[in-house]
């Protein structure tokens, strides 16, 4: 009698190899060890986000509050301050610019745009994806550790060593202002 | 309260307000018609249940879920969560994998842009008051220093936080395949970024804005090389081609020199076209990032 129910709901088929052995209760296989190593978004992505923009938004309100941004001199014309400098993350560009007007300023900031924008069409290797300097990557991240290394240098230059008529200081000996 | 009563047929409203001895009132008598016809309608308006349902009626889903089926739809039937996955592989989470720096990146404009619209209250884009609202921010503004010193710091911080996104992105080889597409909307979204910096840099119309945007525009003029370079391997008698540079200049100063055309020009791009844009570039990015297959995975790769 049990029998005969049990072939009714679930029908044997001749195609399959396995078939029901028992029921039992219990939560299904998946939850929280699934073999995809999956979590619920809420909450462990949500918290963190929160988090993330607590400690961002801190971040900038305490910056605010201690360190006000600078407000010169109204606009004039007529005063230009020796040297007149960029934003500071243009001074890499007016660095170059000071050896070569047309190359420094635009020349090789636009073919570095373009180079950028070519990188994922040039490096195609599926490997080391998801991993910090993956060992078969190492040429890629010397010349991308190359490039950072430049733009950082350049602006570090723009900012901290150049003085007046774009002529090199120590930190030390930089004049305090000159018109 | 004043109930208007229809006067009766063929007699006069009583005295009492249409009320006569021994009869209930009209409030009454419509809260028991009420009562009759529909009984739950009072029930619906209990504080509790009423808040319930206006609650029910925005979120369909409970406020702390607490089943696998419940967390999930609390992100798959969130309007502001929907764009994210309901379930994240554990690799993604790992803060020194990510270090948050792109969602850093779009806080930070979120930022700039309530500051900024705030801002936009108090600032006027003329050379005659634009310094002088940038004193009033200072000193009569109620917090007026914070609000202009959240966006100053907010917008040097994206700056540098969109190139150690980038940075992030290279190390981890997040760009390769099938993310290509997205690298390069993100090389669009940092120079987005530094225009927009730029832009934003001229409106306090102090020394150090005005001469910052003098030699900045005088870098676009240096574009002149590349007509005077083609005019010059060109025949004699062929048509000159226009100073290249001068024209990038013009465009962006709306004059030959740094004066209230280009405060107005950098002011409109500033608050309005450029926002816009990136706005639009960020949202084309992040919902890339889920046609893409979420953010990069260790899994992805043979190594």
């Amino acid at each position: 009698m049990k029998r005969v129910r049990e072939e009714e709901i679930f029908p044997r088929n001749p195609n399959k190899t396995y078939g029901l052995m028992e029921l039992v209760k219990g939560s299904s296989t998946r939850v929280d060890r699934g073999p995809d190593d999956m979590v619920s978004s809420w909450p462990h992505l949500l918290i963190r986000e929160a988090a993330l923009f607590a400690g961002c938004f801190a971040a900038m309100l305490a910056l605010a509050v201690f360190f006000p941004p600078p407000l010169e001199a109204p606009a004039n014309p007529l005063r230009p301050p020796n040297p007149a400098k960029a934003p500071w993350y243009f001074l890499g560009l007016q660095e170059l610019v000071a050896y070569d007007a047309f190359w420094g300023g635009l020349g090789i900031p636009g073919l570095v745009v373009v180079a950028l924008m070519a990188i994922p069409y040039v490096d195609r290797h599926h490997s080391g994806i998801g991993r910090w300097f993956a060992k078969s990557r190492r040429t890629a991240t010397t010349l991308w550790t190359m490039y950072v290394v430049v733009v950082i240098v350049l602006i570090i230059i723009g900012v901290y060593f150049r003085g007046p008529n774009w002529a090199w200081f120590w930190p030390g000996e930089m004049p305090k202002e000159v018109q | 309260m004043s109930v208007k009563l229809v006067k009766p047929e063929g007699g006069s409203v009583p005295p009492s307000g249409g009320r006569r001895p021994g009869q209930p009132g009209m409030l009454a008598r419509i809260n028991r018609a009420i009562y009759r016809q529909a009984p739950e309608v009072w029930d619906n308006l209990r504080p509790a249940t009423l808040g319930h349902n206006i609650y029910k009626s925005i979120y369909r889903t409970t406020a702390f879920p607490k089943t696998e089926r419940e967390r999930s739809e609390a992100f798959f039937n969130s309007f502001l969560l929907h764009i994210q996955p309901a379930k994240i592989e554990k690799h993604a989470l790992r803060f020194t994998y990510t270090f948050g720096l792109g969602l850093l990146s779009m806080y930070l404009f979120l930022l700039l842009t309530i500051s900024g619209l705030m801002l936009m209250f108090v600032y006027v884009p003329s050379t005659e008051q634009a310094y002088s609202r940038m004193l009033d921010l200072r000193s009569a503004v109620s917090f007026g220093g914070i609000l202009r010193g959240m966006h100053f710091w907010s917008a040097n911080a994206m700056i540098a936080v969109v190139f150690f996104h980038m940075c992030r992105v290279f190390y981890t080889g997040a760009y390769k395949p099938p993310r290509e597409f997205n690298w390069v909307v993100g090389v669009i979204l940092m120079v987005l970024t530094l225009v927009l910096g730029f832009t934003g840099y001229l409106l306090p119309w102090d020394q150090l804005a005005f001469w910052a945007i003098t030699v900045g525009a005088g870098i676009a003029g240096k574009a002149n090389w590349v007509s005077d370079h083609i005019n010059a391997l060109a025949p004699p008698n062929a048509p000159k081609m226009p100073a290249i540079g001068d024209l990038m200049r013009w465009g962006l100063l709306g004059s030959d020199v740094v004066g209230q055309e280009a405060l107005i020009r950098f002011y409109v791009l500033h608050v309005a076209v450029l926002p816009v844009i990136l706005t639009g570039f960020i949202v084309y990015h992040m919902w890339r990032i889920r046609k893409d297959g979420g953010i990069s995975s260790p899994k992805e790769s043979p190594e």
